[in-house]
């Protein structure tokens, strides 16, 4: 197939099926809390709707920034999408994706002028520690394969099995980092509702609507990563359920946590790397 | 080209689950109490768990449009506003797996 219809076609995927993951994750959130909840298609209806509206613009934004913020948060995250499912490429420049999306997430922050964005910009800074997992994952699978290539790592599970059968702390990580970015996680410190929305609170109309696709996508990304690293080559029907379990699994733990203050957030998630890093490493070296 | 295909999957569920959605308020103004099964409901659930779990049987189309029309038919059934829908889903996938159990050589 033509790669800019591949890319066009995954994009498309990627949107749909991550805004049906996180309608899924309220729904799920709901019913635990004994709630109805909305309909699962909810989330998507809004991400549409947002594009729809009208746009204004708060007195104190950085005007250029405050635009080209949102464009260049969609922008990276389609860049996930072409270096993941479609290229199967390097797990660095997925890393260096979640780096970026820490520098928009803080200068989204930043650029509308509110003190709630300016709180989530400050958080966004403290909680990049966050980040360390998915760093340490790499570096791991790296130690356990040889490579950092996707599809070395999916090459390498098909000859020697799973690397969630020689590698399950290193799992254990990327799942605190899965929950890490699901809404209304205990460590979102950034949307933390203290806040309102975070760095998302005074964007507005298709701004907004930007956000929530790069959203969609991100969520689908991070799953589609874990299960690919972890779970080998597996069909659609297996990502299809791994997909549902996961987001399942983090909308009941959601669900029944409370928010974190950014301390703790931060240092539990530092913790857990860091036993895992240390679990991880004397499984490899005995 | 399966890309093509799982977008069309999804798209069609997407449309299901929001034909459920506006048809089901237009329907049921008041909030799901326990009432009789919805008969075409019912069928729709049945016949799109059917198509997606025994496409293999059907030889009078291609597996594509069995589950195109599987992922509509599921997604107006489970796509109704909450409560509305579950019954007939959990009976559609019943008689499905049944036919997929009894046909795909599982058990013998």
């Amino acid at each position: 197939m033509n790669l800019m219809a591949d890319i066009l076609i995954n994009v498309i995927i990627a949107f749909l099926a991550g805004s049906l993951l996180l309608g899924l994750h309220r729904k799920v959130m709901a019913r635990v809390q004994l709630r109805p909840g909305p309909p699962i298609v909810q989330y998507l209806l809004h991400s549409l709707k947002f594009f729809f509206k009208e746009v204004s613009f708060p007195k104190t934004a950085s005007m250029p920034f405050y635009i080209g913020i949102t464009v260049i948060l969609a922008g990276i995250w389609v860049t996930g999408v072409i270096v993941g499912p479609v290229a199967k490429g390097s797990l660095m420049i997925l890393f260096g994706i979640y780096a970026i999306f820490k520098i928009v997430e803080h200068n989204s922050g930043s650029s509308s002028g509110s003190p709630y964005g300016k709180l989530s910009c400050v958080r966004a800074v403290f909680s990049a520690a966050g980040e360390l997992p998915l760093f340490a994952v790499i570096g791991l699978v790296f130690l356990k394969t040889g490579s950092m290539n996707i599809a070395d790592v999916i090459a390498y599970q098909s000859a020697h099995g799973p690397l969630i059968m020689s590698i399950p702390l290193a799992a254990i990580m990327l799942f605190a980092l899965i929950l890490t970015k699901s809404p209304y996680s205990p460590f979102a410190i950034t949307k933390g509702k203290d806040i309102v929305s975070g760095f998302e609170t005074e964007h507005y109309g298709v701004l907004r609507g930007y956000i929530m696709f790069s959203e969609s996508i991100a969520f689908y990304i991070l799953l589609w990563l874990f299960l690919t690293l972890f779970f080998g080559p597996i069909s659609v029907v297996g990502y299809v359920i791994g997909m549902i379990l996961i987001t399942i699994i983090t909308g009941v733990i959601n669900a029944i946590t409370p928010m974190l203050n950014p301390n703790h957030s931060v240092m539990s998630q530092i913790t857990i790397a860091i036993v895992c890093i240390a679990g991880t490493v004397l499984m490899l070296v005995a | 080209m399966e890309e093509l295909y799982y977008m069309i999957y999804i798209l069609v569920f997407i449309i299901g689950l929001i034909a459920g959605l506006l048809l089901s308020y237009k329907k049921h103004m008041e909030p799901y109490i326990m009432s009789e099964i919805d008969i075409p409901s019912l069928i729709l659930a049945i016949v799109g768990w059917f198509f997606l779990l025994n496409h293999g049987l059907i030889r009078f189309a291609s597996p594509v449009i069995c589950l195109a029309i599987a992922f509509l038919f599921i997604g107006y059934v489970i796509g109704r506003r909450p409560g509305y829908g579950r019954r007939e889903t959990a009976i559609g996938i019943a008689i499905a797996a049944i036919v997929w159990i009894s046909t795909s050589g599982v058990l013998f």
